[in-house]
């Protein structure tokens, strides 16, 4: 056995000082909330004496009875796959916005490309709940001036009924980060080297092609990050359903999984029943996106010969 | 077919339209039309369809904007009565100096708050991850990857599933509805110091730092003299990305934070809209209020666009 | 965390008397449920100049406050306007309470009053001398913050409930207010023809809902021996339940949330012209619709069988002194004086709280404070009447924010599918028992 070099245990020590602060953090905000409602999740309370008055509180044992409750819940199991439907339909329908954008944008002359960008990147600096209050207005039928135009045509529209509002609630995250989106996508673009498109070109490659076998590829990487991004977040769906709630009819307080624990918690002010469920969120968020990063991994493997 | 953009794109990857203001491009297209010849650039057929297809995507992003401007100049019973995409009786200015003053400038202090538990926040989160990622990069030691990768998972949880946790963490260690509570949790970004490793990993050479240690210098001075420089430009990318996390959590203070005089502002915009039934004129303050609040955010957001480029390059090559 | 967490997990701790324990007497009430009495200071010392902090969302109560911090120079009161959409308010106090930092005192409506005894987050207020003041309040209302001996709030204001018509448009369309609501579905059925509508059916809406139930003679809570009854899905209730789902199977209301902004519209434009509100309903009518001016009118609630004077509350609530307030004797002080002085109570009249629950200190008609608006109608006699006709012997359940959510996600879900009201009663009922089960308490069926 070697022992370890005086330089080798300096760096050590330095590794440790600069590490130090940030984990000491990381394990208070990050691992101990995730034990700590592990073990609410597994208690329940009891209450004895006449009517619940009178007797004691206690917190018990519970096992796994929060989790089969969460799961039996249907209003909780239906905002799973409410948020997994919308992953599905809105991240590739916002992914594939963006990248048209940032392709549109590479290909536009110099003149407005500058006041394009901004356009779209401008919605990023507005928050989610701000977004959603802004979007509410405009969603709701009597007010909102898109409505009105809309029954001017004769198309009476309902933004926030049963069947719509989860896109109108799409529409708004979308219009959020497609600018984002589009930005991390260009950044990559101005990355690829143009001697690359240069060649292209003169291989008699069209716009298209050289969009299509030159340019996607390469932005590969910033479309897998943009996505788990994108997955992440829409697991998160919060601030726009709760804010849309009282305008809609057809939102209730299950409507995504993050809604429900929420109002498990404060609303019914059951935390352990809201630990189990924001637990379980964790969870499906964790295997989601590395199952998804292990699939483009793959893929990236077999499919690229770089 | 003669095509493509590389006219726009000078050598260092720079688009054109980045570096100087505006007028520069209208000379340029002019004298493109005029003298130089169509050969290097796409048909005018290709460009009006770009162009149109860009226009009707900026009026996407910018119609809620106008409306959103437009309404602030309106009275709460003209914002239900008149037609949302025109001006009536327009009053910015004593409408927004309402917003201001009422409940003796509470709005003002939420927006402090924003910009503290935004600026703050994202400034410590960047030294944190700037140490953290140099150590996991330019350093050995056991442990390294095993570390890296529970930072790394850490990325992959959704913060709101954890502040719901963390509240009952907080709330039994007395710290709930505090500065504190919303601010120690928005320093801890796992993301940034996964980029800070990469980058640092790429940018910081090892035998520069050999060198310096032979001159004799401390780890922590080579850290703050050479790694925090060569880091920057991914140091700007964390901090901006943070900033802009952080500014725009909504799930946190909500959770955290009862007492108003904390609240950040959208949490405030949404105490008054959730007022407004019994307080009309709230709505017309939460309109103007909403428009504030984002416009200096999007002027940020212009401005900084381009140093968002670097760095999330080079996070994403690797991911 | 430590060491409050072992306390918490194993070891008992004293519970607070929750509930309807007016009925279960004989109890031995212990205490107020607060973990730490025992370090509470017992009140400010003389000269000491102390902040109170008080939640509330009724329009106007910075004006009294203001009167009081004024002729209070040392016990100022500092009022926070918390949201009242879809339960905000509450979760915001349980939040609060379960961090350990609520306010000094909070506004809290009679249906939630025992949520908050479950959550060991009100004070016994009768350690402060609060049954001195029990003569000046109108009884049944004293008795909703009555949990066996202890008193956990003083009561403000009730919510009778009428019905508010544009008294315009149903005599442009020849439309008679309805006294019964057979009449009111015929009314409805008229209003629609014309192209507008009586009323909506809001999903989320659960106290209006138990108000209409109320009035009907349902019973959802009671008491047997130490157990909770349940009954939700009652006939009277299920009556209520046909009644609104065949309005509005039959498309003769809307089902938008009402006091929204779409809702608001309807109400400045017309498209509503009536509104089933409560006492307190004046103002937000006065406050939304000021163009309306003059077109209003108030009936009683219909019957549902004619001649009957059958009414209910919708709201009404207490200003309540938490369990953690450092200074429970003075904010106790100024809660009494809120709700008790004269002056304060011209000042909350006029800015629209509903129907005081003190007995002394104005007059019905001071209460028309917006007869303008009524085009001159003594419209608070029509609330006095509905107030005589409330069966006081209602009762809430230990965890009704709970309730009305279960209700406004069924009603929502039941809307949007086409389903029945009368499953949503079913569902809701099973919902209940289990919810007041995992909140460790004994439950049954009714």
């Amino acid at each position: 056995m070697k022992r370890p070099t005086r330089t080798e245990i300096r760096s050590a020590r330095a590794a440790a000082g600069f590490l130090l602060p940030f984990l000491t953090l990381f394990l208070l905000c990050f691992i101990a909330p995730i034990g700590y409602a592990l073990y609410e999740s597994m208690l329940k309370v009891e209450r004895t004496g006449a009517l619940g008055l009178g007797g004691e509180t206690t917190e018990v044992w519970a096992g796994f009875s929060n989790y089969a409750h969460a799961l039996e819940d249907d209003r909780f199991t239906a905002g799973f796959g409410r948020v997994l439907l919308f992953g599905a339909v809105q991240i590739p329908l916002m992914i594939a916005f963006a990248t048209a954008l940032a392709l549109l944008l590479e290909a536009a002359s110099a003149r407005w490309v500058g006041f394009f960008r901004t356009a779209f990147f401008l919605p990023y600096g507005v928050p989610g709940v701000i977004a959603s209050i802004l979007w509410g207005f405009l969603y709701v039928p009597g007010i909102s001036p898109l409505v009105e135009m809309a029954h001017s045509v004769g198309w009476d529209v309902d933004f926030l009924g049963r069947s719509t509002v989860l896109w109108s609630i799409a529409n708004i995250v979308t219009w959020q980060f497609t600018g984002y989106n589009m930005l991390v996508l260009i950044a990559q673009l101005k990355a690829v080297p143009g001697e690359l498109y240069e060649a292209a070109r003169i291989d008699g490659a069209s716009a298209w092609q050289v969009a299509r076998h030159i340019k996607l590829p390469l932005i590969r990487p910033a479309l897998v990050l943009t996505t788990v991004f994108s997955l992440i977040g829409t697991l998160q769906l919060f601030a726009e359903p709760k804010v849309l709630k009282p305008l809609s009819n057809s939102i209730d307080s299950g409507y995504t999984p993050n809604l429900a624990a929420y109002n498990e918690a404060f609303t019914s002010n059951n935390q352990h029943i809201a630990a189990a469920e924001a637990v379980l969120l964790a969870l499906v968020a964790c295997v989601l996106s590395f199952g998804f990063l292990r699939l483009v991994g793959q893929r990236g493997k077999d499919g690229e010969s770089r | 077919m003669t095509t493509q953009l590389t006219e726009d794109l000078p050598a260092d990857g720079t688009p054109g339209a980045d570096r100087g203001p505006r007028g520069k491009g209208r000379r340029r297209g002019r004298r493109n039309g005029g003298r130089r010849s169509g050969g290097r650039r796409p048909p005018l057929r290709h460009r009006i369809i770009t162009v149109s297809l860009l226009t009707i995507a900026a009026l996407y992003f910018l119609t809620p904007v106008y409306w959103l401007a437009v309404s602030a100049t309106k009275s709460s019973s003209d914002l239900f009565g008149t037609f949302g995409f025109w001006f009536h009786d327009p009053h910015p200015l004593d409408y927004l100096h309402r917003v201001l003053s009422y409940d003796d400038g509470i709005y003002v202090r939420w927006f402090l708050n924003s910009l503290m538990y935004a600026g703050v926040g994202a400034l410590a989160a960047t030294l944190l991850s700037a140490a953290a990622g140099y150590a996991l990069a330019k350093y050995r030691f056991p442990g390294r990857e095993g570390i890296f990768n529970v930072v790394l998972a850490g990325v992959l949880i959704p913060g709101t599933a954890l502040a719901l946790p963390l509240y009952l963490l907080f709330s039994e260690m007395g710290l709930a509805n505090t500065y504190a509570a919303v601010l120690i949790p928005s320093v801890v970004s796992p993301f940034g110091v996964y980029l800070c490793r990469i980058y640092a990993a790429a940018a910081v050479p090892d035998s520069l730092l050999e060198a310096a240690r032979i001159d004799g210098a401390g780890e922590a001075r080579i850290f703050s003299t050479l790694g925090l420089r060569l880091m920057t430009p991914a140091l700007v990318t964390v901090f901006l990305f943070q900033f802009v996390h952080i500014w725009n959590n909504f799930f946190l203070p909500l959770v955290m934070l009862s007492d108003s005089d904390l609240y950040p502002i959208q949490l405030g915009l949404t105490s008054w809209q959730g007022y407004a039934d019994r307080q009309p004129e709230l709505y017309q303050y939460t309109v103007g209020g909403a428009l504030l609040s984002v416009l200096p955010l999007m002027v940020l957001m212009g401005v900084l666009q381009r140093y968002w480029r670097t760095g999330l390059t080079e996070g994403s090559v690797k991911a | 965390m430590s060491t409050s967490d072992t306390q918490r997990y194993g070891t008992p701790r004293r519970a607070v008397l929750g509930g309807a324990a007016a009925t279960a007497a004989g109890l031995a009430l212990a205490g107020c449920g607060s973990d730490d009495d025992g370090d509470k200071p017992e009140g400010r010392k003389k000269g000491e100049k102390i902040t109170l902090t008080f939640w509330s969302w009724v329009p106007g109560i910075d004006k009294p406050v203001a009167l009081w911090n004024r002729e209070n120079p040392e016990v100022q009161v500092k009022v926070e306007k918390v949201s009242a959409v879809d339960g905000a308010q509450y979760a915001k106090m349980h939040a609060a309470i379960k961090a350990g930092n609520p306010p000094d005192l909070g506004q809290i409506e009679y249906p939630v009053v025992p949520s908050f005894l479950i959550d060991n987050g009100l004070l016994d207020l009768t350690k402060y001398g609060i049954a001195r003041s029990k003569g000046e309040f109108i009884g049944w209302q004293w008795q909703q913050s009555v949990f066996g001996k202890a008193v956990y709030a003083v009561p403000q204001a009730s919510g009778p409930m009428g019905l508010f018509i544009r008294q315009d448009l149903f005599e442009k369309w020849a439309v008679e207010p309805p006294a019964t609501w057979d009449e009111y579905a015929g009314a409805a059925e008229a209003i629609r023809k014309k192209g507008a509508w009586i009323e909506t059916f809001s999903a989320t809406n659960g106290n209006r809902f138990a108000g209409l139930a109320w009035q009907a003679g349902a019973r959802w809570f009671g008491t047997e021996g130490d157990t909770w009854i349940v009954s939700i899905d009652d006939e009277p209730t299920r009556k209520v339940a046909d009644y609104w789902h065949d309005l509005v199977r039959r498309k003769l209301i809307k089902t938008i949330p009402d006091r929204q902004n779409a809702w608001y519209k309807d109400v400045q434009t017309g498209a509503m012209a009536s509104w089933l509100g409560a006492s307190w309903g004046d103002a937000l009518l006065v406050g939304n619709a000021p163009k309306t001016s003059g077109r209003w009118r108030v009936v009683p609630m219909p019957q549902w069988k004619r001649g009957d004077h059958a009414y209910a509350n919708w709201g009404g609530s207490t200003t309540a002194v938490f369990a953690k307030s450092t200074y429970p004797k003075d904010a106790l002080e100024f809660a009494i004086w809120l709700n008790t002085d004269p002056e304060s109570i011209k000042l909350l009249i006029e800015n629209g709280y509903g129907t005081p629950a003190a007995k002394k200190g104005y007059a019905t008609s001071d209460l028309d404070v917006h007869q303008d608006f009524f085009d001159g109608q003594e419209y608070s006699k029509v609330f006095a009447e509905a107030s005589k006709g409330v069966d006081t012997s209602w009762r809430w359940g230990p965890a009704t924010d709970t309730l009305y959510q279960r209700l406004g996600d069924a009603f929502t879900a039941a809307i949007g599918s086409g389903g029945s009201f009368r499953s949503v009663l079913r569902k809701v009922q099973g919902e209940t028992v289990r919810d007041l089960k995992e909140k460790g308490l004994k439950v049954e069926a009714g």
